[in-house]
């Protein structure tokens, strides 16, 4: 199988500091069931926004369900099979296993397709009929046509910068969705998300984000994006676990970034100077 | 000793990420636009878009020219060049104290100009400020990019062991900032004052503050010597660095005086109609007056502001700081060795504005539609393929299924590839068009070439039956127009855009010119990662005549440009109108070996590197030296220049359809 499925199960609220009002914004689309765009670069919470906000609903009703989010991260060969289900061969028998789209629709999950325009083509048309009133998902294989559960709500979520033109999300997909978007934090508020996640003191959290945000000015230069927040929360995790900083920085933002060696001697400069 | 040369690529990048904008890197020794500034070129300095570094430092290690980048982005960083004169008469007693203003100002001399005329010997007390600013702004890079710490130590620690002893005050002041402890007593003030600089809220105005203090102790420690004079500070760069800091205070400032003209209009119209009866006449005019001096004084500034503009891009050469610069190594056939870093190729897109006239490149792309699409379409790839007998895949095998049935039944362990899935076959083709924007291309197509259209290709009559061309062909009775070289090099890039997105191959359109090595440009019309539009038809119509030829640099940056793609076929297709020139191309203007040697190589050189090349030109005498520069049946000399676009085609499907 290659599809990237995973379960989410709602335990411990999971930690995210709220930017501007999509906490609300995604409530408000959620009491409506509107499905919900997120947009933005790579690593800077639009995952962990989902699960937190899945969090906070999941306390909110009945229906508590085992997985309350099913996040499919979507890549080039992913089809429709791999999101509805197909036959499996089973014994001397093939048998229907639904996919994490049908099992979602089926119990009424949030479901989360990351990275959406990754996927082929024929996967637009299971989110346009789910997405508008009809809230059906017709599978061609079995000839069924699952109603979706009250409580589904369609999440899915892309990343403008760094889509080729060709992998543009077509108008009529987008408009069927509440669009917010997401961007890295400014410089205060990362160094306070690295310092909450990685369990590091505010003083090295601080010159963390102004890295992040020194390196993000060279996006465009053999890398695609910036560093993302989560690079920077990997590098705060590292230093906690007791690794030099400088050493903590070049293996998790300065090699994982770029492959073009001058680039990366460009960042290990830049986080040369800012690191104490 | 370090060179630049070696580590300026990261350094720009270095540069970019601290400072947030792009800013060129170049050796000092490219100061030569700004002739008439004083200018050291053993020191780093700045211009409005440009950092200029040593070509060669005397340090232990590279990590020095980072270092001295980071005192330059200091100086922006803590407002050195936003001191205003007004502010520190109005801040500094001292100053006020010794201030006259000198002779011949006019609002547009620049404050530094101002300060510094302030004192007996303006260029003193230019060296004694510039040392205070060090100070303040060395401070300044160590609270904020403390890392840089250590480089630093060890730098100032060699500066020190090398630099001759002077025993005068400023030498101390610098031997101070390095590091060294041993400033003799007289000269403790001074250094009480450097220090007292390195605390964390003083402000260029703090350092104008000690500059006055200290300028007369420091002032007789020095015999002036009349022939050694210090040039005057209105060629100095920080003036017009300030000044150029000082346009974007008086743009605010017209913008607030625009507001409050129309302000005025408005509220005196408003009087007028409204209380006609109750204000008296005497008010009324009181008002009209009020705006015409309002309008008086924005009109002032705006002339102002536009005079300063052009003295500030006189001084400090022409803003490029949309373009991206790179430096090439360029061939010397003579000396059969490569000059390094000898070109400096600046980058910058082609902005198409609205008023491009783009319907003549749309009708181009109509009437060469079908033959181009005819060639192309023998390489297009067949678009989804179905492949069986997968490991995993949209739907079941039957055949591999019935196949695994009977291992089954057989008692042996099938195979587990029993899923077919759909595929799409697609080419990893990249294409780079570099075309020549020499003012050469501003010449008519000769012979002059029937201009309607349907009586041009025989293959393309089919077409032309079609009742549809037939109506737009007849209806429109064009006025005969001359054309140029240009028209058709543009026609022919529209048309190959139009079909190669078709294709799907990823392609970039280039153009080129430039004049004299320091200044070569590539006009990016359309990268190849950007998507066909309307914006890439704007930019190819702003492609315009510029100036001269000088081909290697532009073939090396494109070949660059390409590597980095990261796409399996890389092609480069030069399209020119002749051979390749510039003024400093070679030791003699009128002959082309040296270029033509040049471009030979770099054409080499990108063979080299895995790119495939193609000339074409349309001078009918471009068959000597194109045997010389490209390879073996890798170049056209096309006759009739209408043929472009057709011929491109022609050439790009056999280059990419093998």
């Amino acid at each position: 199988m290659t599809q990237a499925v995973d379960f989410f199960t709602a335990d411990t609220e999971p930690y995210y500091l709220p930017l501007a009002d999509e906490v609300e914004i995604f409530r408000a689309a959620y009491s409506a069931r509107l499905p919900v765009l997120l947009k933005g670069p790579t690593g800077c919470g639009k995952t962990r926004f989902v699960e937190h906000m899945t969090w906070r609903l999941y306390r909110e009703t009945a229906n508590q369900l085992d997985v309350p989010l099913v996040t499919v991260s979507c890549h080039e060969d992913l089809t429709a099979t791999d999101m509805v289900g197909r036959y499996l061969l089973k014994g001397d028998e093939t048998v229907w296993a639904d996919g994490p789209l049908t099992r979602a629709v089926r119990t009424g999950a949030i479901c989360y397709l990351d990275e959406i325009v990754e996927a082929r083509k024929d996967t637009t048309v299971l989110i346009h009929s789910l997405t508008d009133h009809r809230r059906i998902l017709p599978i061609d294989k079995t000839g069924e046509l699952v109603a979706a559960h009250p409580e589904f709500l369609l999440v899915i979520s892309y990343n403008p910068g760094y889509q080729s033109v060709l992998k543009d999300l077509k108008p009529s997909t987008r408009q069927r969705f509440v669009s917010l978007e997401f961007d890295y934090p400014e410089v205060e508020l990362e160094a306070k998300i690295i310092a909450h996640e990685a369990g590091i003191d505010e003083d090295i959290a601080g010159r963390l984000a102004v890295i992040g945000e020194r390196v993000r000015n060279l996006k465009q230069h053999g890398f695609e994006e910036g560093v993302s927040t989560r690079l920077l929360i990997y590098t705060g995790d590292l230093i906690s676990a007791g690794i030099d900083p400088r050493r903590a920085a070049q293996v998790a933002i300065v090699t994982a970034i770029s492959d073009d060696r001058t680039v990366q001697q460009a960042v290990a400069d830049i986080v040369d100077v800012i690191l104490p | 000793m370090v060179n630049l040369a070696a580590c300026e690529d990261t350094l720009a990048l270095f540069t970019e990420g601290i400072a947030g904008r792009y800013l060129h890197i170049k050796a000092t020794a490219e100061f030569a636009n700004n002739r008439q500034l004083a200018y050291h070129s053993d020191r780093a300095g700045q211009g409005a878009d440009a950092l200029f570094l040593p070509e060669e430092i005397d340090a232990p290690d590279h990590h020095c020219y980072r270092v001295l980048v980071l005192e330059q982005i200091g100086l922006r960083e803590c407002g050195t060049f936003s001191f205003r004169m007004e502010r520190g008469l109005a801040e500094i007693s001292e100053l006020a104290a010794r201030y006259e203003v000198p002779k011949g100002a006019t609002p547009r001399t620049g404050d530094f100009f101002l300060l510094f005329s302030a004192f007996s010997q303006p260029s003193l007390a230019t060296d004694l400020f510039n040392l205070f600013e060090k100070a303040r702004v060395q401070a300044h890079l160590l609270r904020t990019y403390p890392g840089i710490n250590r480089h630093m130590q060890r730098y100032h620690e060699h500066l020190l062991e090398t630099a001759e002893l002077h025993y005068d005050p400023l030498s101390f002041g610098h031997r101070s900032l390095w590091g060294d402890n041993e400033i003799p007593p007289e000269w403790q003030s001074l250094e009480t004052a450097l220090l007292q600089l390195q605390g964390p809220d003083q402000t260029v105005y703090d350092s104008v503050r000690a500059l006055c203090q200290l300028y007369d102790q420091v002032a007789e420690a020095y015999v002036f010597d009349t022939l050694t004079a210090y040039p005057s500070p209105e060629e100095s760069v920080p003036d017009w660095l300030n000044r150029e800091q000082r346009i974007d205070e008086w743009d605010e400032k017209l913008e607030e005086l625009d507001d409050q003209v129309m302000m005025a209009d408005m509220i005196h119209a408003e009087d007028l109609e409204a209380e006609r009866g109750e204000t008296s006449e005497a008010a009324i005019r009181d008002a009209e007056v009020d705006i015409k001096m309002l309008m008086d004084e924005r009109d002032t500034l705006k002339r102002r502001i536009d005079m300063e503009k052009s003295s500030v891009q006189h001084a400090l050469g022409p803003d490029r700081s949309a373009a991206r610069s790179y430096r090439y190594d360029e061939w010397d056939y003579l000396q059969r060795r490569y000059l390094t870093h000898w070109c400096r190729v600046y980058e910058e897109s082609l902005l198409g504005t609205d008023e491009e006239d783009i319907d003549g490149l749309n009708n181009a792309i109509r009437h060469f539609q079908s033959i181009v699409q005819k060639q192309l379409e023998q390489i297009r790839p067949t678009g989804l393929q179905r492949i069986s007998r997968v490991q995993d895949g949209d739907e079941l095998d039957l055949n591999a299924i019935i196949e695994a049935r009977q291992d089954i039944r057989a008692g042996q362990s099938p195979s587990e590839r029993f899923y077919s899935r759909k595929e799409r076959m697609h080419r990893d083709v990249c294409a780079i068009f570099l075309v020549d924007l020499s003012a050469s291309t501003d010449d008519p197509v000769e012979p002059a070439e029937p201009k309607d259209w349907s009586d041009y290709d025989e293959d393309a009559a089919d077409n032309m039956r079609d009742p549809w061309y037939a109506a737009l062909t007849s209806d429109e009775e064009e006025p005969v127009v001359e054309r140029k070289i240009i028209d058709i090099q543009r026609e022919a890039m529209v048309v190959m855009a139009s079909a190669l997105d078709a294709l799907g191959d990823s392609y970039g359109i280039y153009g080129f010119s430039g004049y004299g090595k320091d200044c070569v440009e590539v006009f990016v019309a359309k990268e190849p990662q950007e998507g066909f539009s309307q914006r890439t038809l704007q930019s190819i119509a702003a492609m315009k005549p510029k100036r001269s030829t000088r081909m290697g640099p532009a073939i090396r940056h494109s070949t660059h440009k390409l590597m980095q793609s990261g796409h399996a076929m890389k092609v480069l297709m030069v399209i020119s109108d002749g051979f390749p020139q510039d003024s400093d191309y070679g030791p003699e203007r009128g002959n082309h070996t040296y270029g033509v040697e040049d471009t030979a190589k770099a054409i080499k050189e990108a063979q080299q590197k895995g790119v495939e090349t193609f000339c074409i030109t349309v001078d009918r005498s471009g068959q000597d030296y194109l045997k010389q520069m490209c390879p073996d049946s890798r170049y056209l000399v096309i006759e009739e220049m209408e043929d472009l676009p057709d011929q491109l085609t022609k050439v790009y499907a056999a280059l990419t359809g093998r």
